[in-house]
C-alpha cells in the first residue's frame, strides 16, 4: 500500500469514527435512561418514580419514597419535575418510551397529564385489585377505563378559599356568610388599605381555580351531575344560570375592590406575600398550599373555607383526589411488579394515613373518623356530610375547556371581552374535541 | 480545411495537458457529507415529518386519523388565532421599523468623531448578549404594579397614572415591543456600523464640497452605500419579529385574555399545553409559510438593483 493511500484511509477512518463514537455515546446515554431506574439494593428490585414539585423544599412524594426505602430496603430513583412543565414532559417521556416506572398523574381527562387519555393510548399499566379497592365509587369514572383501574389515588385535596384568620381578626373582619356580605366586606377592607382576595391575575390557572371554587355552591350543589348533563348536551355554560352567576360574581368582585391593587397583573408571589403580610385576607389555592405558606411564614394562621354562596345558597366545597399514581406500561416486568408492590404498601391504611399527614391533605376515605390538619377544621362538617363535588375540570373532556375559562376570565378582569363571550368560548372548546 | 484548435496537434489529436493534482489540497466536497446528512435529517426530514402531522388529529400520544385540511379550516375560523396573527404582524413590523430606525441613528451617531464611541457601542450592544428570558424577567419587574415605573409615578404624585402595564389589553403588546426593541437595537447598530465602515469619507467630503447638506449626504451617499446592511438587518429583524416567543411568554404569557398571543406562543400552547399536536403542527406550518413569504418580499424590496 502506498503512503498516500494509507493517509487517505486514516482520514476516512477518522471521518467515520468521530460520528460513530458520538452516536455510541448518545445511545449509551439513552440506554442508561431506559433502564428504568435504580436496580435496588441487594436482591430487591428498585424502580423510578416521577412526580411534580413547585418548591425547593422536600416534596411529600420524596419523603414517601424515603420512608418506603427505609422500611423495605427497596431503592426508589425519585425524579422530580417543575409543576408548570410536568404534563408536557410526562407525555413526551411516555411517548418516547423513557418515562419513569411509576408516576404521578391527574385523574380524569381535563389536564395535560390526565390518566384516561394516557390509558387509552396504551401507555399505562392496569393496576392490581389491591389498588382498585382503594378507589371510592365516586371517583371510579376518573380513574378507570373499560373496567380496569389505571391510577391509584392517594388522598383528597379540599379546594375552596384559603382564609387568613389572624389577619381577619386584626382587621375586625368575619368570614362572610354570602356574596352580599362579601361585597360589603370588600368595601370595608379597601378603606383600610387591605383586600379580601389576593389574586394572581397574570396566571390564568389561578383565575380558573377561582371560577371553579365559586361554581361549587352555584352549579354543583344544585346539579352534582352537571358535567354529565353538559356531555349529554342538556345544558351549556352560556345558558346555565349557575355559571352566569359565577362570572357575574367575579365581575362584581373586580369592580367592588375585592382584589388587591394591580390584581390583573399579579403573579403567584402576590398570593404568598398578601397572605403572609396580612394585606389580603384570602386567596384561591388548594388546601396543601395553606400548609406550605404556614410552614414558611411564622405566625400566620390559615384555614380552608367554602367560598361564600349566593344569598340563600348552600355552603359547598370542592374536594377530590387531584393526584394519583400510575405505572408505565413500557417498564420492565420486574420494575412494574416493584412499583405495584409499592402501591399496595401505600394502600394500607396506616401508610396512607402517614402520607396524608406528610402532605397535609385529607384521607381518601373515612373522613368522619380521621384526624384532620387544623386548617381543615372549618370544612370537616362539609367533608363528613358529603357536601362537596370533585374539582370540575377533572371530568371536562379536554384541557382547552379549562384554558378558555381561565383565559376568558383573565381578560374580563383586565377589561377585555364580556361574560357571554367568555362562556360561549368555553362551550366551543368543550364541543370542539 | 478543418480548423485545428491550439489544444490539438496537427493531426487533430487531443494534446490538452493532464489535470495535475495541486501540491496543497484544501479539502473535498465529500468531507461535508456528515454535516449535510445531519442538516438534512435534523432540519428537513424532521420538519417534513412535523408538517405531516398538520393533516392529522394527533394529540401527542396514541393513534391518530388523517383529517386533510380540517386543522387549517379551524385556524381560519378561529377569531382568537386571527387575533394572534394580527399581534404577530404588529410586533414583527413594529420591531423591524423601530430597531432599524434606532439602530441606524445610533450607528450614525457613534460612527466617527465622538471620543467615547467605543464605550457607548459596548454599552448599547450589551443587552444583545443577554438571554431574552432574563431580560424579559427584569422588565417584568420594571412593569410590575409595585415596580419602579409606578413607584416613580407615585413619587411624582401621579398615582392616577399608575397601572398594571402588562395586564392592560391596550398597553401589554406595546410593552412587549419595547422590550424586544430595547434588547435588539444594539445588534442592528453593529450591522449598520459595519456598513458605514465601507463608506469612504472622501465621497462624503466631495458631496459636502459640492454643497450637499447633512440630510442630502445621508440620503444620496450614505444610505445607498449601506444597502447591503439594510437588507441584512431588515431580513433578520423581520424573521425574528415574526417568530417572537420568549419575550411574550416571560412578560405576559399571552395575556391578558389572549391580548398578546402570537402565532409562536399559540403553536407552543396548542401543541404542548393543550395536547393538540396536529393543530399545533398546522399552525407551525402556517407560521413557516408566512415567514417565508415576508422574507422573500423583504429580500425583493431591499435587493441591489444597480
Amino acid at each position: 500500500m502506498t503512503k498516500q493511500n494509507s493517509g487517505i484511509r486514516r482520514r476516512l477512518s477518522a471521518l467515520v469514527a468521530v460520528p460513530l463514537a458520538g452516536a455510541l455515546s448518545l445511545s449509551a446515554c439513552s440506554t442508561s435512561g431506559d433502564a428504568g431506574g435504580d436496580s435496588g439494593s441487594g436482591d430487591k428490585q428498585g424502580f423510578s418514580f416521577l412526580f411534580p414539585t413547585s418548591t425547593t423544599t422536600e416534596s411529600p412524594y420524596e419523603a414517601l419514597a424515603k420512608k418506603y426505602t427505609a422500611e423495605t430496603g427497596v431503592a426508589i430513583d425519585a425524579r422530580k419535575l417543575p409543576n408548570d412543565s410536568y404534563g408536557t414532559s410526562l407525555r413526551t417521556q411516555l411517548q418516547g418510551g423513557n418515562a419513569a416506572d411509576l408516576m404521578v398523574v391527574a385523574p380524569g381527562r381535563g389536564q395535560d397529564y390526565a390518566v384516561l387519555p394516557l390509558a387509552e393510548a396504551g401507555l399505562l399499566e392496569p393496576l392490581s385489585a389491591g389498588s382498585t379497592a382503594v378507589v371510592p365509587d365516586a371517583y371510579k369514572a376518573l380513574l378507570e377505563q373499560d373496567g380496569k383501574t389505571y391510577a391509584q389515588p392517594t388522598d383528597i385535596v379540599p379546594v375552596g378559599i384559603v382564609w387568613n384568620s389572624g389577619a381577619a381578626t386584626e382587621a375586625g373582619a368575619q368570614f362572610p356568610a354570602d356574596a352580599t356580605a362579601m361585597l360589603s366586606l370588600c368595601q370595608d377592607l379597601t378603606g383600610k388599605g387591605k383586600s379580601l382576595v389576593a389574586l394572581a391575575g397574570s396566571a390564568p390557572p389561578n383565575v380558573g381555580l377561582m371560577a371553579m371554587s365559586l361554581s361549587a355552591s352555584r352549579v354543583y350543589a344544585q346539579t352534582p351531575d352537571w358535567n354529565q348533563q353538559r356531555a349529554d348536551g342538556k345544558v351549556s355554560f352560556a345558558q346555565d344560570a349557575g355559571w352566569k352567576d359565577v362570572v357575574a360574581t367575579i365581575e362584581q368582585m373586580n369592580k367592588g375592590g375585592c382584589f388587591q391593587k394591580g390584581a390583573a397583573g399579579g403573579g403567584f408571589d402576590a398570593i404568598t406575600q398578601g397572605l403572609a403580610r396580612g394585606t389580603s385576607l384570602s386567596a384561591f389555592a388548594p388546601g396543601g398550599s395553606a400548609t406550605e405558606i404556614m410552614n414558611n411564614a411564622e405566625g400566620v394562621t390559615l384555614e380552608i373555607r367554602a367560598f361564600p354562596p349566593a344569598a340563600g345558597g348552600k355552603q359547598y366545597l370542592l374536594a377530590s383526589p387531584n393526584y394519583a399514581m400510575s405505572i408505565n406500561a413500557k417498564a420492565d416486568a420486574e420494575q412494574k411488579k416493584a412499583a405495584q408492590t409499592f402501591l399496595e404498601w401505600l394502600a394500607k391504611p396506616e401508610n396512607a394515613a402517614e402520607f396524608t399527614k406528610i402532605e397535609g391533605q385529607v384521607p381518601i376515605s373515612g373522613v368522619e373518623g380521621a384526624e384532620l390538619a387544623p386548617q381543615y377544621a372549618t370544612v370537616k362538617d362539609l367533608l363528613a356530610g358529603g357536601d362537596y363535588a370533585p374539582l370540575p375540570n377533572l371530568s371536562w373532556p379536554n384541557p382547552s375547556v379549562y384554558d378558555q375559562l381561565s383565559k376568558g376570565l383573565q381578560g374580563l378582569i383586565a377589561g377585555r371581552g364580556d361574560a357571554a363571550s367568555v362562556l360561549a368560548a368555553v362551550d366551543k372548546a368543550w364541543d370542539s374535541k | 480545411m478543418r480548423e485545428v484548435s491550439p489544444e490539438q496537434g496537427a493531426g487533430g489529436g487531443d494534446i490538452r495537458p493532464r489535470r495535475v493534482r495541486p501540491l496543497i489540497s484544501y479539502g473535498h466536497w465529500w468531507w461535508a457529507l456528515p454535516a449535510v446528512l445531519m442538516v438534512v435529517l435534523v432540519h428537513y426530514v424532521a420538519t417534513a415529518g412535523g408538517a405531516f402531522y398538520a393533516f392529522t388529529n394527533w394529540t401527542g400520544v396514541g393513534a391518530f386519523d388523517f383529517i386533510g385540511l380540517e386543522n387549517f379550516r379551524k385556524i381560519i375560523d378561529d377569531p382568537t388565532l386571527l387575533g394572534s396573527l394580527k399581534n404577530t404582524l404588529f410586533l414583527a413590523f413594529g420591531f423591524l421599523v423601530l430597531t432599524n430606525v434606532f439602530g441606524l441613528m445610533l450607528a450614525l451617531a457613534l460612527n466617527r468623531t465622538l471620543k467615547s464611541r467605543y464605550l457607548l457601542r459596548v454599552l448599547i450592544f450589551m443587552p444583545v448578549v443577554l438571554s431574552p428570558l432574563a431580560v424579559s424577567y427584569i422588565w417584568k419587574f420594571i412593569f410590575d404594579f409595585n415596580g419602579p415605573i409606578n413607584q416613580f409615578l407615585g413619587w411624582l404624585g401621579r398615582e392616577d397614572w399608575q397601572r398594571p402595564w402588562l395586564a392592560e389589553p391596550g398597553l401589554a403588546l406595546w410593552a412587549v415591543l419595547i422590550v424586544m426593541v430595547w434588547q435588539t437595537t444594539g445588534l442592528v447598530m453593529v450591522i449598520y456600523l459595519a456598513g458605514l465602515a465601507t463608506v469612504p469619507p472622501e465621497i462624503e467630503e466631495a458631496g459636502a464640497l459640492d454643497g450637499a447638506g447633512t440630510w442630502g449626504r445621508f440620503w444620496h451617499i450614505t444610505l445607498p452605500s449601506i444597502r447591503a446592511s439594510t437588507a441584512i438587518a431588515g431580513t433578520l429583524m423581520l424573521v425574528q419579529g415574526l417568530r417572537v416567543f420568549d419575550q411574550v411568554m416571560a412578560l405576559t404569557g399571552g395575556g391578558p385574555g389572549g391580548a398578546t398571543e402570537t402565532l409562536a406562543t399559540q403553536v407552543y400552547k396548542e401543541t404542548f399545553a393543550l395536547s393538540n399536536f396536529g393543530f399545533g403542527a398546522a399552525l407551525a406550518l402556517m407560521l413557516t409559510a408566512i415567514i417565508l413569504v415576508f422574507s422573500a418580499l423583504q429580500q425583493a424590496a431591499t435587493r441591489d438593483r444597480t
